[in-house]
């Protein structure tokens, strides 16, 4: 993690908009990653993080660096996600689940049709899980977040993060299970 | 790894089930909980012989071991190349619209009527004082010096804070950050400026110094630098402080 994001937020909040750029830059990829996990579709991933960063431009001037920039940043694009996941209603119907982009050629056709059709059950699934539970599950399984990281970014307990986890782990291998 | 268990995730599955217990939890066939069993396999534990010779534990493991499997390939096909740079343009159109409102202050002599963003004036000053090598410049706040009715024209006091490369002697960096923001202030901007305080809040490894120049340098060298520096930035940043006390 590079050392001088909060050097940089500190310039940031008082008003140095080129070093926020620096901060956008640089978390930016990562950031689209865990919303596109989470959201499972690029474009609305774009948005999600869009609006974290504009928010975030306007909320540094709070931000006092009781934690790291990168984990204030997650924190604020999770909520973002929760909430767009929340306003999805009802659950989008599963042609809308986003197809994974075909594997790369060195993967045998064979094999290539397999694992696009175990990602795309993967995708259907978890657009079935509930919006706690994907977002736990995402910070977990994708981003290898302690429970207690995951509790402390979505606001509940380590016990309740655990346990909506577990849910979702239960729900998504009785998928597969099913699908193979 | 093996060393999570306990301290790091307290909860349910090494506890006796109870309350904490996630209510739709399953006990398998051999009395385990489904919880403990895919817990101890996330743990990496493998000291349990039970787990190894029980089917049904086996069973339940390798479901889970199907669903890592799955993300992994779903996961590998998947990883876009995110198109950082239009969205940092899209962010920054809208943040550059959104210039916070700073406070004035003036520019030239007391009878002039010229005015800089505080924003824009700490920009310069912290420019100035990166042009010392090795050094950041964090925080710049620039106040009127004298105390009185806002916006009081009239010299100001600078406060910046530094992370500097540890070559001592500190006091004599800190001299020569002074000057550049003095100087930067009196010739670039005609920021009458009456005095500048430097605090060094944290010193990092000459060393690793140079990468730190650019807004993109200071990476992993410098993180893993942190600890130790931090330590010796506390004394430096009292002895600095008391420097300040001293002055005019």
């Amino acid at each position: 993690m590079p050392g001088d994001d909060g050097l940089l937020a500190v310039r940031a909040a008082e008003g140095d908009e080129d070093a926020f750029e620096v901060l956008v830059r640089r978390h930016a990829p990562g950031l689209l990653r865990l919303a596109a996990s989470m959201l499972g579709s690029p474009s609305e991933a774009e948005d999600a993080v869009q609006d974290a960063f504009v928010s975030a431009w306007r909320r540094l001037p709070e931000f006092r660096g009781q934690s790291a920039f990168t984990t204030w940043m997650h924190r604020i694009v999770v909520n973002r996600c929760l909430n767009m996941l929340r306003s999805r209603r009802p659950v989008r119907d599963l042609d809308s689940v986003p197809e994974p982009e075909a594997p790369d050629h060195v993967v045998s056709p064979a094999r290539a049709a397999e694992s696009h059709a175990a990602a795309a059950a993967l995708g259907r699934s978890l657009a079935e899980l509930s919006p706690e539970q994907r977002v736990c599950w995402v910070l977990r399984e994708l981003e290898g977040q302690s429970y207690e990281t995951i509790a402390e970014t979505v606001g509940v307990s380590p016990e309740a993060a655990r346990g909506r986890v577990f849910r979702a782990r239960r729900s998504l291998t009785e998928a597969m299970t099913a699908w193979r | 790894m093996a060393m999570n268990t306990g301290a790091e995730l307290p909860g349910p599955g090494t506890g006796t089930g109870g309350a904490e217990e996630p209510s739709d939890d399953e006990r398998l066939a051999c009395g385990r909980l489904l919880s403990e069993v895919w817990e101890a396999r996330e743990d990496g534990a493998d000291d349990d012989p039970h787990l190894r010779e029980c089917p049904y534990c086996s069973a339940a493991v390798r479901q889970l071991d199907l669903l890592g499997a799955a993300v992994r390939e779903a996961g590998a096909g998947r990883e876009p190349e995110w198109d950082a740079g239009a969205l940092t343009e899209r962010v920054m159109d809208v943040v550059r619209l959104e210039l916070r409102p700073g406070r004035p202050l003036p520019l030239g002599e007391r009878e002039e009527d010229l005015w800089v963003r505080e924003a824009m004036a700490a920009k310069a000053l912290r420019a100035a004082a990166e042009t010392v090598p090795g050094v950041r410049a964090g925080s710049c706040r620039i106040r009127p010096a004298e105390s009185g009715g806002s916006p009081a024209r009239g010299p100001v006091r600078v406060r910046l804070e530094v992370v500097v490369p540890l070559t001592p002697p500190l006091r004599d960096l800190a001299e020569r950050i002074r000057q550049r923001v003095h100087g930067a202030a009196d010739e670039a901007l005609g920021l009458p400026v009456a005095d500048v305080d430097v605090h060094i809040t944290d010193v990092t490894d000459p060393a690793g110094a140079e990468e730190a120049q650019g807004p993109r340098g200071a990476r992993d060298t410098q993180g893993a630098q942190a600890p130790q520096g931090v330590e010796s930035a506390r004394g430096v940043q009292a002895a600095q402080d008391a420097e300040e006390g001293n002055q005019p």
